[in-house]
């Protein structure tokens, strides 16, 4: 077994790409880059690097962008004022819902723009009046990754990111997860992504885990087509006529087969003595055990196999699988330990992954460039141990303002109750604030594949 | 009848966004109707036998008598003239004018005493657009007849009004209210938004001053929200706008009634219920002031309600082509 440094080393070489040289680094990459293990960083250090990420983030995007100056204006704060870890509080939050804010066809292409922090690059709209997708191509096609997810309402948030933004999300999520799981990962291993494809789709369930190609020797998707915003409203939403109705049952029928087709990978798999990683929606994973249970089949993958579970916890309309009822299916029906199931939280507004600590099972934060914060009914920050709605400040956005305020409802603790990690914690179990829309990109991913595999 | 010109000056054609809104809600409820075939055979066989819940609220106030002589505006001036269903010469209009003040009042004053009334005298009820005269005589209107009155009263008293309107989603204790039918829950999730929203604007000061005058009071306490003041919008407090729907207009343009009309038609219980629910909301807001007090529920709900919101740009860039 590689001692932590090497298996970093090793993890840093294959994701060398996604790391940008040294001479460009800023105090953002300083606190993203340099500490091998983001879990593990001394609070002293981690405090200075966090203060130096996130000021110079804050003064990044007042000077930038626009319609965050004016915020800014309206709150009377400028980068002069953050001075100490604690006047990170005082930088305006941006409510999430601000990003489901947009107006349609060209305007919403200058919409995106104006979100957009810094200069874009030439972006050429082709259509009179084009769709979302459209719009989402063009950016693509000039550079910049337009990812979205979607409440039940049937907005969509739609987040600008570029290059540098995007490389930085997909690393972090990597690294995270990677580093949870110490020392399980290596490259000569096979990966199953249950979700959209990364490397066709936007949709963000599942987008940053393109990186999954560079760090693993054989990936496949669970769900292989272009999922466009056009299609995720016809397969959720239950609107589109005849056409609506074709693409559900299209989904529903491609969703059995998936089962079926992971099922079989799976086996092979276990019969090869391959180390595999299952990373994705939870509720799929849950119907491919299902589906064991009914064939009445054990696999034993022991410590070669690895499940990175992320975006929300619904198998039915009305029912939550519980984490720790998860754990023990894995573990009793693939033979994966529970310290190898980990569970994964982030948004598509952040580029901050919380990630199971493999002891506790406690999601942590990565405290070097994201501080967490819990807000009060009035919208202040209030002390670690009390519950309510998670903020965060972001310094790895770097192409529109990562200060936002989520319509999650959790509870922030200092440090992990279980394991020595110094860093805060919230606990596993996060639910909607009063109020909120449901949302979680595996509950995307299954209303979109419809469907109530298991019944 | 109307002067082509007339039509044309005052902005009776519904303008580009209006279009495309009447087009995106036309073709919304055309796709319900048309998916739902039998649903809405089965409305319009119920609308015939279908007995009414609703029982209109009593007027909140007494409509003064009209006197010969009684000053009145009749400039010809844009934003001061008669548009459409809101005829600010009609004497309803220019003896509630006269009783809120009008000519003896300063214009601010004036503008935020016509807002006050309509805000809190006129109550919602779902109904297809009529002449401010109507609505001043039941009381009761929807907020595009309910602005038309505030609108016709500044006018009356010789202060530019207008309409400010735009498409919307609004927060969920509304949608709760509003979307308590299928029919109307299939048209919302078809177009994704609420059509059509608006306030009233009064040009007082040297600037258009915002008043949401949709509302009442009760209303917004039932939905746990501020209770919105003279000059303060209501995107922000309890409408998100969809960006670009916003139209500034001197009158309400042809078209918008036919929907309504349609609706009303087709589904009469549809909107039965919509107007017995909001009845349902007011009594539930009612109790809160009555037991709170407007003010000290004003002011905590304000600390309270939302966080703030930066503020949508559109702003042209550069970088972006379009062909």
């Amino acid at each position: 077994m590689d001692d932590f440094d090497i298996y970093m080393d090793k993890f840093n070489e294959k994701a060398r790409k996604y790391i940008p040289p040294k001479e460009k680094w800023t105090p953002v990459e300083e606190a993203l880059y340099k500490p091998k293990d983001l879990y593990r960083v001394p609070l002293d250090e981690a405090k200075k690097l966090q203060l130096d990420a996130i000021k110079y983030s804050f003064k990044y995007h007042y000077e930038n962008n626009q319609f965050y100056h004016n915020f800014c204006k309206e709150h009377g704060i400028t980068p002069d004022d953050i001075k100490t870890n604690e006047d990170l509080k005082k930088i305006p939050l941006i409510p999430d819902k601000f990003f489901k804010e947009y107006p349609s066809g060209r305007d919403f292409a200058t919409w995106l723009g104006n979100i957009y922090t810094g200069k874009l690059p030439k972006i050429v709209i082709k259509q009179k009046n084009p769709s979302y997708d459209d719009v989402i191509d063009a950016f693509n096609e000039a550079g910049i990754i337009v990812t979205y997810s979607s409440g039940t309402g049937g907005r969509h948030t739609f987040i600008p990111r570029d290059k540098r933004t995007f490389s930085t999300t997909e690393y972090t999520a990597a690294k995270s997860l990677l580093t949870m799981m110490y020392p399980l990962w290596e490259y000569d291993a096979h990966a199953y992504l249950m979700m959209p494809d990364p490397r066709v789709n936007f949709i963000y369930a599942g987008k940053a885990l393109d990186i999954a190609y560079d760090l693993v020797k054989n990936v496949n998707a669970a769900i292989t087509q272009r999922v466009t915003t056009k299609l995720i409203s016809m397969a959720m939403g239950g609107g589109g006529g005849l056409k609506g109705k074709i693409v559900r049952y299209a989904f529903y029928r491609e969703s059995k087969k998936t089962i079926d087709r992971i099922v079989d990978w799976l086996k092979q798999r276990e019969k090869a003595g391959d180390k595999i990683f299952l990373i994705g929606a939870p509720y799929l994973i849950h119907f491919v055990i299902e589906q064991l249970k009914k064939e009445g089949t054990r696999l034993d993958f022991g410590e070669n196999g690895g499940v990175g579970t992320g975006g929300g916890w619904k198998i039915h309309e009305h029912q939550r699988l519980p984490v720790s009822e998860f754990r023990k299916e894995v573990e009793e029906y693939l033979g994966i330990p529970s310290k190898y199931c980990l569970d994964i939280y982030a948004m598509v507004e952040g580029n901050g992954w919380m990630v199971h600590c493999p002891e506790g099972h406690y999601l942590h934060v990565p405290y070097t460039y994201y501080k967490a914060m819990v807000l009060n009914e009035n919208f202040e920050p209030v002390d670690y141990g009390e519950t309510g709605r998670f903020a965060f400040l972001d310094a790895a956005a770097f192409s529109y303002p990562g200060f936002i305020i989520t319509g999650d409802q959790v509870k922030l603790l200092e440090r992990c109750p279980v394991c020595d990690r110094p860093g805060p914690v919230l606990e596993p179990e996060i639910k909607r604030a009063k109020g909120e829309d449901v949302r979680g990109c595996a509950e995307e991913v299954r209303r979109m594949l419809t469907t109530d595999l298991g019944r | 009848m109307t002067k082509l010109r007339e039509i044309k000056e005052r902005g009776y054609i519904p303008p580009k966004t209006m279009r495309n809104l009447l087009i995106a809600g036309s073709l919304a409820i055309g796709k319900v109707f048309i998916t739902n075939i039998s649903d809405i055979r089965k409305l319009t066989k119920n609308s015939q036998n279908f007995k009414p819940q609703y029982v209109r609220p009593p007027r909140r106030y007494e409509l003064p008598k009209y006197r010969e002589g009684m000053k009145y505006c009749d400039s010809d001036e844009k934003y001061l003239r008669p548009t459409l269903y809101c005829n600010p010469r009609a004497p309803e209009v220019i003896a509630l004018a006269n009783e809120l003040g009008a000519f003896k009042k300063s214009d601010r004053e004036f503008a935020e005493a016509a807002f006050e009334f309509c805000k809190r005298k006129l109550t919602l009820e779902m109904l297809p657009l009529d002449s401010v005269e109507n609505t001043l005589r039941r009381g009761t209107g929807t907020c595009l007849h309910e602005i038309s009155v505030f609108v016709a009263l500044c006018r009356a008293a010789g202060i530019k009004a207008r309409y400010k309107l735009y498409s919307l989603t609004v927060i969920e204790a509304w949608e709760d209210t509003l979307v308590v039918d299928p029919l109307i829950k299939k048209w919302s999730d078809a177009m994704g938004y609420f059509m059509l929203h608006g306030e009233g604007e009064a040009y007082v000061d040297g600037k258009w001053v915002v008043c949401d005058v949709g509302p009442t009071p009760e209303r917004q306490a039932a939905s746990g929200i501020p209770i919105t003041r003279f000059g303060e919008d209501s995107i922000g407090v309890w409408t998100s706008a969809i960006p670009g729907t916003i139209m500034r207009l001197e009158s309400l343009p042809y078209g918008l009634n036919a929907m309504m009309k349609l609706v009303y038609k087709i589904a009469p219980a549809t909107v039965d219920k919509v107007n017995v629910s909001i009845l349902n909301m007011i009594e539930k807001g009612k109790k809160i002031l009555e037991d709170k007090g407007e003010e000290n529920y004003d002011r905590e709900i304000r600390k309270t309600y939302k966080p703030k919101f930066p503020e949508t740009m559109l702003k042209k860039r550069q970088e972006i082509v379009f062909e």
